[in-house]
């Protein structure tokens, strides 16, 4: 049953067109839709066996490359990421599907569309089932090339292929970095499995890389890049970061994300908001044992994760394109995943992941709804009041908006033991709590992510209401045959809207004790790292495991080891560390230990930004008169500009590499390679030829003679040759 | 003397070659004294299968001068086969084996049949008519 | 042994010559509208030919007429494509010679006793016979390029072969003389005996004399100059069997010859081999780079074949059963490969004339797809593209180069072979990319479509028909050298 999760998708994909051909679109919208269920249905068979029945197993389904020590295998590996990853993935994509046939029912190549959604199903599924770091790859370029066809659905329009390429090309930089850190990996423990690997850095292992003389405790060990001799661990996860970093779009690998929304809207809700961009996030928790082991590469991704969240939140106050908006929206909350892995929290980066999933679904899905009903516009300029029209993707918005706003009430949770609130409430608290604790504890740049997050609240929660009052609210500006005849959407859209508005609502408290709560080390078992195994109590018996490995040789001098560098330290330090900061990292189990401010300052940003949004956009006859930031301001421009990164780029890779380009194709390819190589050789045959044929002059003599000279030749190289 | 024996044996032929240039030059003197004289310019000039003797080597001739040229050559090479052949299979002073015999004759008859095919081919195709 | 015996395993030669002897008196004797059915006859002289070599006693292993001759695996290998090699050349000249006005009973019977002298020649073992072989078929040759006596080119390309033909046979008949000359023999195995450090120099000046005239028969550089001339100027259909079957009866005695006459076991290996690699480079490079510059496709085929040749020697440079095993293989697949290129270019016909240049290939793709697609698969195996035979006949040459360390001469023949699929990919581009030339006349016949057609369904599933058998043929057939 396992492996047609995963398969089920790619039947699907392969059967769309031929039956989009043969029999009709329709016929190829219903048989993806089918397979994508059924994949879904397992999905959720299995979740409930492997994450709640702790039933966690990898089944290896053949070996896919095996060369010397070289071996992948193609495997379904079970665990609770895992699981949680197919059941997210297959369930945003079933309802993304159905959406589909509602949004894209005009559209002629509609088989196509489902075919490139189903093969992106499927390579997703691929890369979270993966159990080594080569199927990984595979379906990290699986989800890469999918969402490249469906950037460039719209082949006819240009921007549609530029986004597209751009995408692409992007990535192609952090798969780079991910490529050499698989490579690096290989380097140093010889082998690309997850359980070999990861079984290394837990036991502090003592490793040979390739061609080293001696090997050393993978916690010493460092080896040499870029002339710089660097710690082992830090490179790969650095490097294996960057990988992250391109598919996620975090800062500095970012630009693709907003071009993306050039697809058509479902895909934006499937690929770029829940499921492909979350890799990048899914990769760094799975990583997570060398990340704990990594300090360097940990401060790194908070840092990265919080500028992001940051500057995605800033940029998107600005944002005029309603797609766009949202964009950023999703690129701000990948910064707050990757910032919560950063400072150890993994259980809460994968929390925000599992609810940001409904929560932004719904907000894409919404979007595309509106997009659809005022006939493709997708200028929040030239809408408003567009809640007349649809009341129903009006309410599912407004779900939509108080989720990733994080709407809840923090007090009751003395009561309840759980946040009672939205999804993004309960994740995105968790998340800000963590950084707040992680910051007690001294991780570096926990503090910088923490103060990050709050602003990014306080900013998230603006544009988010910004983009409801200017969407929904207010007089119309759109053109009058618009708003006359607007496009209703179809129950094939609505449905899946209701179904993900649940999820935006309820999916936080429901998954709340087991993400992050007091039953998150026994429900997450072996597959990520979690800090505060220590203290959950004996219910882990993963936790025992570890601590049993762990249970080291140790020496006295062992305790000076910087407590995140050896393997046996996260247990030990998690003992240590349980007494000193039960109370910090209150949550887990005796309730909030945290001063208060920093329990209701999630909740202030978020009314902050609210009641800005509210007082610019709501008060006042004209919503789109100059507020705080007025046009032609330095700061406008600059968030306008996206702080210029494109532009940046423009100037600093961009403009040099096609110069560089240049010269390398007039003088470098043109003139050295095609002058000397190709054009050169094939020239010097045609002289060679000339000169040959020239001999051939027809006169019986000629030929004579020729053979008279050749014998000659013959003998007197011979004799030559003989008289060696 | 074994010398002169051995010089002796070579007497024939130097008989042969006296009698051979006695006879040349007999038949080049015989006519000038003899024959009437009354040259005209086909008379005088060399003859060369039917060319002129100094000519421009592009031109038309007929092939049938060297059909008739090569029939010869082969029916001559024929006789220069057959002569030996005879003299020495059948002589019985050399008292060939008599099985040996029997097969050079009819090895002989073989060649001798793939030249006749040769010929009734020639003759069919009428190389043999002078048109 | 006894000369009765000798003769019953002589069985097929002399089928051969009462067989030519007879169809010559029939077709003198009987009406012209009848010579067809000299075809006919020939060609079924030659199959009772190839049943008796490969079913009859000429297919056990026996040293004949006093060592003059040989019967052995070598030679009916040998025998065996040369014959089918035969039949196909008069089956592809069937409808040409009647448009042409050329149909004559001549031509069959002529290319029966070429085939007598190429099946003489290959089972040659002494240097009398392997010449008497070389002349029976040459004269053949000689007067079947001059077959279309009425054309200027035809007699032209016959004269040139003649006298440069006649001028490589007296240097074969020097060298011969030669080797005579310091080892006292005429047979093979007499002069691998008297072989020895005394009179190694003057054998080597008569080997290499040797040498020369044989590599004038396979059209091997410097002695290629006659290939294109005459591959132009003879009627196609004798062009086809000049390429196919005196190629390959030639490249069998070179083989021969220095194998048997010349083995390693007497040091005379080195000496042979390094003319050998000289000739073999040559011939691919002036193959390579002459072909570029050619406008007639049938010139085309004659620098291809040249460059062909190369390869060939490529294998017998190295000297071992694999090398020997390698030359069959490539020969014979080389066979295969001209007879239905020459076959496709019979095709190549308009109410004007035959068409020869290149340029009238133009778009052939659409005029004429199923020739169009026949002619590229050719061309692709000529170049030695994988999945067609031609590359699995420069695969063997190259590995039995490559065992017998001859690097030089395999780099050569890589860089070589890189050069010529230039202009068969060439030709490939203006089937499939130039605008249509005027579309061929489609009366080409069933005799020559049919070879068409079978040629190239062997070069393209050939790995799978023939390729094992062949291989295990060659091999056998190159073991009983040695």
């Amino acid at each position: 049953m396992e492996p047609f999760v995963v398969l089920l998708p790619l039947f699907g994909a392969l059967l769309a067109m031929p039956i989009g051909r043969m029999v009709s679109a329709r016929a190829a919208e219903l048989t993806t839709i089918a397979f994508v269920l059924m994949a879904c249905l397992i999905a959720w068979v299995l979740f409930f066996d492997v994450a709640v029945g702790h039933n966690a197993r990898t089944i290896q389904l053949f070996t896919w490359i095996g060369s010397g020590n070289f071996i992948a295998d193609w495997a379904v590996k079970l665990d609770t990421m895992s699981v949680i990853m197919l059941v997210v993935i297959t369930s945003v994509s079933s309802l993304v599907h159905i959406y589909s046939v509602g949004y894209m029912h005009d559209d002629a190549s509609r088989p196509r569309f489902f075919a490139y959604l189903s093969l992106f199903t499927f390579a997703m599924l691929t890369l979270v089932t993966a159990d080594n770091f080569i199927q990984l790859f595979f379906g990290w370029e699986g989800v890469g090339l999918a969402s490249y066809l469906l950037i460039g659905f719209y082949h006819h329009k240009k921007s549609a292929n530029d986004a597209a390429i751009k995408a692409f090309v992007v990535n192609r930089v952090g798969d780079f970095g991910f490529a050499l850190g698989i490579m690096a990996i290989f380097f140093i423990f010889g082998s690309v499995g997850f359980e070999e690997v990861f079984q290394a850095v837990r036991t502090d292992a003592v490793v040979t890389p390739f061609n080293a003389a001696d090997g050393a405790p993978i916690s010493e060990l460092t080896v040499g890049f870029l002339g710089l001799e660097l710690h082992a661990l830090t490179l790969i996860g650095i490097l294996l970061f960057i990988g992250a970093m391109g598919k996620s779009a975090q800062f500095f690998l970012h630009t693709w994300l907003p071009d993306a929304m050039e697809g058509p809207t479902p895909v934006s809700a499937l690929i770029h908001a829940a499921t492909m961009v979350t890799a990048g996030v899914f990769l760094v928790c799975r990583c997570s044992i060398i990340y704990e082991n990594a300090p360097d590469a940990a401060t790194l991704v908070t840092f990265i994760g919080a500028t992001t969240a940051f500057f995605a939140a800033t940029v998107g106050l600005l944002q005029d394109d309603i797609k766009k908006v949202i964009a950023y929206s999703t690129c701000s909350q990948l910064g707050y995943m990757f910032f919560a892995a950063g400072v150890g929290s993994y259980g809460a980066a994968m929390f925000h992941l599992f609810t940001h999933a409904f929560f932004k679904a719904l907000l894409f899905l919404g979007a595309g709804s509106v997009i659809h009903a005022v006939h493709h516009e997708q200028d929040m300029k030239k809408m408003g009041g567009v809640r007349h029209i649809l009341p129903f993707t009006y309410a599912m918005m407004i779900i939509g908006t108080i989720a990733i706003t994080g709407v809840g009430f923090p007090f009751l949770y003395d009561i309840f033991h759980f946040p009672v609130g939205t999804a993004g409430f309960a994740s995105k608290d968790a998340i800000i709590e963590a950084a707040y604790a992680a910051g007690t504890e001294g991780r570096t740049g926990a503090y910088y992510a923490f103060a990050m997050g709050l602003i990014a609240a306080v900013f998230t929660s603006f544009y988010s209401w910004r983009l409801i009052f200017l969407t929904f609210h207010g007089k119309s500006r759109a053109p009058d045959h618009v708003m006359k005849h607007p496009h209703f959407p179809p129950n094939w859209m609505l449905l899946p809207l209701a179904v993900l508005a649940f999820g935006a609502l309820f999916a936080g408290m429901l998954g709340y004790k087991s993400f992050v709560g007091d039953k998150a080390a026994s429900f997450w078992g072996n597959s990520i790292y979690i800090a505060g195994d220590a203290h959950a109590g004996g219910e882990s018996h993963a936790v025992e495991a570890y601590a049993a490995e762990a249970t080291p040789p140790v020496e006295g001098d062992h305790a000076e080891t910087p407590a995140i560098a050896s393997a046996e330290d996260p247990a030990g330090a998690a003992h240590d560390e349980a007494e000193e900061h039960t109370e910090g990292y209150g949550e887990e189990g005796e309730g909030h230990h945290f001063p208060l401010w920093v329990l209701y300052a999630p909740l202030l940003a978020m009314l902050i930004g609210f009641g800005t949004a509210f007082a610019h956009y709501m008060r006042g006859s004209d919503p789109l008169r100059p507020g705080l930031l007025r046009e032609g301001g330095i700061l406008y421009s600059f968030l306008k500009n996206k702080w210029y990164v494109d532009e940046v780029y423009r100037f600093l890779f961009l403009n040099p590499s096609r110069r560089l380009g240049r010269i390398l194709w007039k003088i470098g390819d043109g003139r050295i390679i095609d002058g000397l190589g190709p054009d050169g050789l094939s020239g010097l045959a045609g002289f060679g030829s000339r000169l040959i044929v020239r001999l051939q002059s027809g006169y019986i003599y000629h030929y004579a003679f020729a053979m008279l000279v050749g014998i000659g030749v013959i003998l007197l190289i011979v004799r030559l040759g003989g008289a060696q | 003397m074994a010398g002169s024996d051995f010089l002796l044996e070579y007497l024939p032929i130097l008989i042969f070659m006296g009698l051979a240039a006695i006879i040349g030059i007999a038949f080049l003197v015989l006519p000038t004294l003899l024959a009437p004289s009354n040259p005209d310019q086909e008379k005088v000039s060399t003859y060369e299968c039917g060319f002129e003797a100094f000519d421009d080597a592009r031109m038309k001739f007929d092939v049938q001068f060297y059909i008739v040229a090569i029939l010869f050559i082969i029916v001559d090479l024929d006789v220069a086969f057959l002569f030996p052949w005879a003299v020495a299979l059948f002589n019985p002073e050399l008292g060939m084996d008599r099985d040996f015999q029997i097969f050079a004759f009819w090895s002989m008859f073989v060649f001798l049949a793939v030249f006749f095919i040769g010929f009734a081919y020639e003759w069919k195709k009428g190389a043999l008519e002078w048109r | 042994m006894q000369l009765g015996d000798n003769i019953s395993f002589a069985f097929p030669e002399i089928w051969l010559a009462i067989s030519a002897m007879a169809l010559l008196m029939i077709g003198v004797f009987i009406d012209s509208k009848y010579h067809r059915f000299i075809s006919f006859g020939a060609i079924f002289s030659i199959f009772v030919a190839l049943f008796l070599v490969n079913f009859g006693t000429a297919s056990e292993n026996a040293s004949l007429f006093n060592g003059a001759f040989v019967t052995d695996g070598f030679g009916q290998f040998s025998k065996s494509v040369i014959y089918v090699a035969a039949i196909f050349a008069i089956i592809l000249s069937d409808r040409f010679m009647e448009r042409e006005r050329l149909a004559r009973f001549e031509y069959p019977v002529l290319i029966l006793l070429s085939v007598l002298g190429m099946s003489l020649m290959v089972a040659s073992t002494d240097l009398i016979s392997v010449y008497m072989g070389i002349e029976l078929q040459s004269l053949a040759l000689y007067i079947l390029a001059t077959f279309n006596r009425d054309s200027r080119r035809s007699t032209e390309a016959g004269l040139k072969y003649f006298v440069l033909g006649a001028l490589s046979s007296g240097l074969m008949l020097y060298g011969m003389s030669l080797i005579y000359g310091f080892t006292g023999a005429t047979t093979f195995e007499a002069i691998a005996a008297g072989a020895d450090e005394a009179n190694r120099i003057g054998l080597i000046f008569g080997m290499v004399f040797l040498i020369s005239g044989l590599s004038f028969k396979v059209s091997a550089a410097p002695f290629h100059m006659w290939t294109p001339d005459v591959y132009e100027g003879s009627p196609t259909p004798v062009t086809a069997f000049f390429a196919a079957a005196p190629k390959f009866a030639a490249m069998a005695i070179f083989a021969r010859v220095l194998v048997e006459a010349f083995p390693a076991a007497t040091d005379a290996l080195s000496d042979w081999q390094q003319v050998i690699v000289l000739v073999s480079i040559l011939s691919m490079v002036v193959g390579a780079f002459s072909a570029i510059a050619q406008k007639n496709i049938k010139r085309l085929m004659a620098y291809s074949s040249i460059g062909h040749m190369g390869y060939a020697l490529m294998g017998l440079a190295a000297g071992t059963s694999q090398g020997i095993s390698s030359v069959l293989v490539y020969m014979t697949i080389y066979l295969i490969m001209t007879i239905g290129t020459f076959a496709c270019i019979l095709m190549m016909r308009r109410p004007e004339g035959m068409a020869e240049n290149i340029s009238d290939l133009s778009g052939l793709s659409q005029t004429r797809p199923g020739l169009a697609i026949m002619f590229s698969a050719l061309m692709f195996s000529l170049a030695g593209i994988p999945i067609f035979l031609g590359f699995f006949a420069k695969l063997y040459v190259f590995m039995a180069a490559v065992n017998a360390g001859l690097f030089v001469l395999v780099v050569v023949g890589a860089l070589s072979s890189v050069i010529a699929t230039y202009y068969y990919l060439r030709v490939v581009k203006i089937i499939w990319m130039d605008e249509p030339a005027p579309e061929f006349e489609r009366d080409a016949g069933p005799g020559v479509k049919g070879v068409a057609i079978l040629s190239t369904v062997l070069i393209v599933a050939g790995i799978v028909v023939i390729m094992p058998f062949l291989n295990i043929a060659a091999e056998a057939a190159a073991a009983t050298l040695f």
